[in-house]
């Protein structure tokens, strides 16, 4: 920087170019002439500073990041205080707690937006690893479904670190093989490799919504990544034959009713599918009693221990209920909004990495909130996918902001504030 | 490896990652989040109504407030079934956690609600929050219940939750089985089920308050506002015009008629205000207890259980009916003679007979091939029109029927109100049973309705008739409530007297008032008749043809009268169905009871009374005090009240009297002055006065020392004395009052 004492005055435009030129004059001084650098050793070469500010982080992701951080803790607040005060006896059992991670959470979201995510690319194979020891681990501990582990006062879902790990596997992975992604073997292998062997180990949890995620997160990363359409066709085309299969043999039926009986929570006939779709059922009543402009903020009344775990995975239905669809469709802009902007000034980034990882940590929070409202709607089954910035848990929360810390240092290498 | 050689160049590879984002963006943002919008805009938008029912279906619990039943008066004010607060034990097991807990709760709440241990437990397994354990407990239960829960909550914290009390109602009725036909009873859901408490169930029910209250899943109360509170609006006051002194004594004079003359199938008296229609008495005994409206007589019960077992529910249903039927308007009889007052009256009013007209009866009338006697068998010879009243002769009221004819006396039966309900408010009112329905009659017909017999009509249509003859011919609607109030006193209905129709002429009605008194002072009826108050009146004995059983031939005993005869006040019917006694006659088994009941309402009614010379000496008079005057003072005082003295023992002064001061006795009866205590130690034996003339017993209780009060018949010379207060052989002190009950000996064979 000092050698650049203009640098204050350029930054906004030039940091980026000057930034290049920085690097490839160091590349040039190592190269003998003419001779381009190997691609394998590229990536390692660059010398960056761990920590730095870059072109400064996206404001707008950061607004809708913030945004949604308030909104989401109000309305966990409204919906977890009855059944805090009920259970509990402490309406502010739940809120105190989220504001505790919420904090922690954005303190280390602003942190690791100085980071510089390229340090990450040797963590990548390292963390999928490790993600992997986290699901077997939690498979012997002890409990009706192996889920979380927990480390003192936090409870860490093993799946919420293998999403994050299978994303920045293969934001690796694509940055590093993106001129090979056409061929079967760096794409459709390892992505059966990585996806089949997660969804086994989370079957044995059991935790059916985290394969559909972690099969989805899968498929996306390895078609922005590059791989042949005709591989994802063959797969789309084998998926609905066995979807229209199960259909016509009566097993999707029986697969319904086994699934907390899906998509049964109004039509229920026995007792025990009253009980086993309760939790379902009221959150369509929820949603329902909501109508236009909903009950008004704090105004639930499914809330008052009618809906199971408010503050959970259907706290949507509760968001629903109290500001109505007109709320609930507001929410939903800011939700895509924030997609779109993660997406944008991703694909703005100046590696490949950087794209790819921020593109894949920003649809995860669009398809998360796809599949919550789904389920929360009985389109899916009743199998815990929480959403983002709503849903109470400490460790979830942190570990999302800390992606958006990705997103927003992501974004400091961006160029998308240029004209 | 096919592929390896294609290798993409570093921009096509950006190209492309630019192209599939698109399509992702495209993907997530319009596919995933359109799809989500639109299932959210189906649900709250299209479904929200029907999802916010189902909702608040779940959400809102609205609580009925049972308002409070209004209260029965009798037409002085006394309560006669009033409502009293009580509550509902509730219990709400699914607070319960432990097994501990749920032994506690059972083991308590079955001792202080007196349940089985067993059930109570069985309750508290249950995963609910609303188990009625019990319905309307008592204070000092819910005292004890109250106690409980604070030891709930200090035992195991925040657990008196479980058991909630809700206020509810009971009904209470302080006369027991007074007036049980007219009052009837509540059910469980406190609605009227019989009698007064059925017919204006909506007038004493009042409006039941609501609390719609969100409740949480666990049906516990939503920490705010949402709660509507409609108040319970009580129910209406009633006021009958039912008497309870007029009840009382009617009944206690039915009961022993009951008993006196082994009455099977009970009995009925009726006490109607004949210049307003207004019931004062309505009598069916035996009436039950109202408090145990389901308990059963004893012989009842008795005979039940002998029954095979599958006929048990069956026949007691069936009797529990008929212990509850109000047989004044529910049931129908023949009216028997008492229904001549009837045929005289049509007969007058249409002028086919007068007060001279004759009439000559030889023991029987031949109708085609029916031979009717006339219960005097030699036949009561020629006769006028009072005797034949007097006579009840049967052929003279063929005579007077056939007078009348068919079409005729149809006509007055109907104008008589015989052949439409009375309108009486009270439920289960019979319809007469007619020859034919159109009023058609037979000859033998006609012959035989002249008397009363073979077509039925209900106890309150004759009492009805007979008031209508006694006040100038107007057919009244009786009623038994007079007024309805509510809670604040105001008038919400006040029945009025309705005249339906004028039914004989005021002459008519006049002249028989003075042949049904004489009927009571000269005629057979004498047992009618009632020292000092001029009453007119009709025996009846009827038959109960084809209605016999167990090999019995059964009588109807009636008795129809008004009092007093020359301004008529009150008319009264006493009617004993299948007396087995030694008597079946209306004059033997009803006439002395109404002579009993009206001997003590008339008074109460404040009737003044007219005594003649000869009964004078019967009539009770009250002993002054003459205890602590000198003997000389106390005889002369005596003396001056109309009392003879006798003194016993040596003092100066009197220490005591007998009978004692306020005592009841006749004028000129025997006072004994005590002068000292030892003189008191002196006894009498009672001598045996039953089946003798007044005189006879006069003279006997004065050789015995004793007084002597006469109730009943005393101013017949045929009178025989029937019971004595204190049986004979019993040692008393001279000068006690024993009271002696009189029937006339002429039995009217009617």
């Amino acid at each position: 920087m000092k050698t650049y004492p203009q640098a204050e005055v350029m930054r906004r435009a030039d940091v980026n170019r000057l930034y290049d030129e920085k690097v490839n004059n160091s590349r040039r001084r190592r190269q003998p002439e003419g001779k381009q650098p190997e691609k394998k050793k590229r990536q390692s070469k660059i010398r960056r500073p761990l920590l730095e500010r870059g072109m400064g982080l996206d404001l707008p992701f950061l607004l809708l990041v913030l945004v949604l951080v308030i909104i989401g803790m109000i309305m966990m607040f409204s919906a977890s205080y009855p059944s805090a005060y009920y259970k509990l006896n402490d309406s502010y059992f739940y809120v105190r707690r989220q504001l505790i991670y919420a904090a922690i959470g954005l303190a280390a979201m602003i942190g690791i937006s100085f980071f510089n995510y390229n340090k990450l690319h040797k963590l990548a194979p390292l963390l999928l690893g490790f993600a992997y020891l986290t699901l077997v681990i939690v498979l012997f501990l002890p409990g009706k479904v192996h889920r979380w582990i927990e480390i003192g006062p936090i409870n860490i879902q093993a799946s919420e670190i293998m999403k994050f790990a299978l994303i920045l596997f293969f934001a690796h992975w694509g940055s590093l093989y993106y001129d090979k992604m056409q061929s079967a073997k760096y794409s459709v292998l390892p992505g059966l490799l990585v996806f089949g062997s997660t969804a086994a180990l989370l079957i044995l949890e059991p935790h059916y919504s985290g394969i559909v995620i972690t099969a989805i997160l899968t498929v996306i990363m390895l078609y922005i990544g590059g791989m042949q359409m005709k591989y994802l066709i063959i797969g789309f085309v084998l998926l609905i034959i066995a979807v229209l299969g199960a259909w016509v043999t009566g097993i999707l039926t029986y697969a319904m009713q086994r699934m907390d009986g899906w998509g049964q929570a109004l039509i229920y006939t026995t007792e025990e599918m009253w009980q086993t779709t309760w939790q379902t059922r009221n959150s369509l009543y929820a949603i329902g009693s909501g109508g236009m402009f909903g009950l008004g903020l704090g105004q639930s009344r499914q809330k008052y221990l009618y809906l199971p775990e408010p503050q959970n995975d259907f706290i949507f239905a509760i968001v629903c209920e109290e500001l109505g669809f007109v709320g609930a469709i507001i929410i939903l802009l800011i939700f895509a909004l924030l997609v779109w902007r993660g997406i944008t000034l991703s694909l703005r980034s100046k590696d490949r990495f950087g794209k790819l990882l921020g593109i894949g940590l920003s649809s995860q929070i669009g398809v998360q909130v796809i599949l919550n409202i789904l389920v929360i709607t009985d389109w899916l089954p009743n199998t815990g996918i929480s959403l983002p910035f709503f849903s109470y848990g400490g460790s979830s929360l942190i570990m999302l902001l800390m992606q958006m810390g990705l997103i927003l240092s992501i974004s400091r290498t961006a160029n998308i504030e240029k004209q | 490896m096919a592929k390896s050689g294609k290798k993409r160049s570093k921009k096509g590879a950006i190209q492309l990652l630019r192209m599939r984002t698109t399509v992702l963006i495209l993907l997530i943002l319009v596919t995933g989040f359109g799809a989500v919008s639109v299932r959210l805009a189906y649900l709250q938008l299209v479904q929200g109504t029907y999802l916010q029912e189902k909702a608040v279906e779940q959400q809102l619990v609205d609580t009925t407030v049972n308002s409070k039943r209004g209260t029965i008066y009798d037409s002085k004010g006394k309560v006669l079934a009033q409502s009293a607060s009580v509550w509902k034990v509730v219990l709400a097991p699914a607070y319960l956690e432990t097994e501990e807990q749920r032994v506690f709760v059972s083991n308590r709440l079955s001792k202080i609600l007196d349940l089985n241990y067993d059930d109570v437990y069985k309750k508290t397994k249950q995963k609910t929050y609303y188990v009625v354990l019990k319905r309307k407990i008592e204070s000092d239960e819910r005292e004890q219940i109250l106690k409980l829960c604070d030891e709930l909550n200090d035992k195991f914290s925040g657990l008196s939750n479980v058991i909630t009390l809700f206020d509810d109602y009971r009904r209470y009725y302080p006369y027991n089985d007074l007036a049980s036909s007219v009052i009837g009873f509540t059910g469980s859901d406190d609605q009227g089920l019989e009698g007064v408490e059925y017919q204006y169930d909506k007038y004493l029910t009042g409006t039941p308050g609501r609390i719609i209250t969100a409740r949480n899943a666990n049906q516990t109360d939503m920490p705010f506002q949402y709660e509507q509170n409609v108040a319970a609006k009580d129910g209406n006051n009633i006021t009958l015009t039912i008497d309870e002194t007029i009840q009382s004594i009617a009944e206690k004079y039915m009961k022993k008629g009951i008993t006196d003359n082994k009455v099977v199938n009970r009995g009925v008296c009726i006490i109607m205000n004949v210049n307003t229609g207004a019931i004062l008495s309505m009598v069916t005994v035996d009436g039950y207890d109202l408090n145990k409206p389901y308990d059963l007589s004893d012989a009842d019960l008795a005979s039940i259980r002998k029954l095979p077992e599958k006929k048990r529910a069956a026949a007691e249903s069936a009797a529990l009916g008929a212990m509850w039927r109000n047989k004044a308007v529910a049931d129908t009889y023949y009216p028997g003679s008492v229904f001549k007052m009837c045929t005289a009256s049509m007969a007058l009013n249409e002028g086919v007979v007068n007060e001279n007209s004759h009439f000559y009866c030889s023991g029987s009338v031949s109708i085609y091939d029916h031979t009717i006697h006339c219960h005097f068998h030699s036949g009561h010879g020629s006769q006028n029109l009072f005797q034949v009243i007097a006579n009840s002769c049967n052929p003279a009221f063929i005579d007077i029927g056939s007078r009348v004819g068919a079409d005729k006396f149809y006509k007055y039966y109907q104008a008589f109100g015989f052949s439409e309900p009375t309108g009486i408010d009270l439920p289960g009112e019979s319809d007469d049973l007619f020859f034919n329905e159109d009023g058609s009659m037979s000859v033998t017909d006609l012959a035989v309705a002249s008397f009363g017999q073979n077509f039925s009509i209900t106890p309150i249509q004759m009492v009805t008739a007979c008031s209508a003859i006694a006040n100038g011919g107007k057919v009244l609607q009786p009623y038994v409530v007079q007024k309805i109030t509510d809670v604040d006193g105001n008038v919400v209905k006040n029945t009025d007297t309705i005249v339906k129709r004028q039914v004989v002429s005021k002459a008519v009605s006049k002249k028989m008032c003075d042949f049904l008194e004489r009927n009571t002072t000269q005629g057979g009826v004498n047992n009618g008749y009632i020292s000092g108050y001029r009453v007119g009146g009709k025996t009846g004995t009827s038959e109960k043809i084809g209605q016999s059983q167990s090999g019995y031939k059964d009588y109807i005993a009636s008795f129809c009268g008004f009092a007093p005869a020359d301004k008529p006040e009150v008319a009264c019917l006493v009617f004993f169905d299948t007396p087995r006694g030694a008597s079946y006659y209306g004059s033997q088994v009803s006439a002395p009871v109404f002579v009993n009941i009206m001997s003590e309402v008339l008074p109460y009614l404040e009737v003044q009374a007219e005594y003649n010379n000869g009964e004078k000496q019967y009539v009770d008079t009250i002993a002054g005090s003459y205890v602590g005057l000198s003997v000389d003072k106390a005889k002369a005082s005596a003396e001056k009240d109309g009392f003879t003295t006798t003194v016993k023992g040596s003092g100066k002064k009197v220490v005591a009297q007998m009978p004692t001061a306020a005592t009841k006795i006749p004028v000129g009866g025997n006072i004994v002055l005590y002068t000292d205590n030892d003189s008191k130690k002196e006894k009498v034996n009672v001598p045996d006065m039953v089946g003798y003339s007044v005189s006879t017993v006069n003279s006997i209780a004065a050789s015995a020392g004793l007084n002597v009060s006469f109730s009943g018949v005393t101013s017949s010379a045929n009178a025989v004395s029937t019971t004595q207060s204190i049986s004979s052989g019993e040692s008393v002190n001279p000068g006690t009052v024993i009271t002696v009950e009189f029937k006339g000996g002429t039995v009217v064979h009617d």
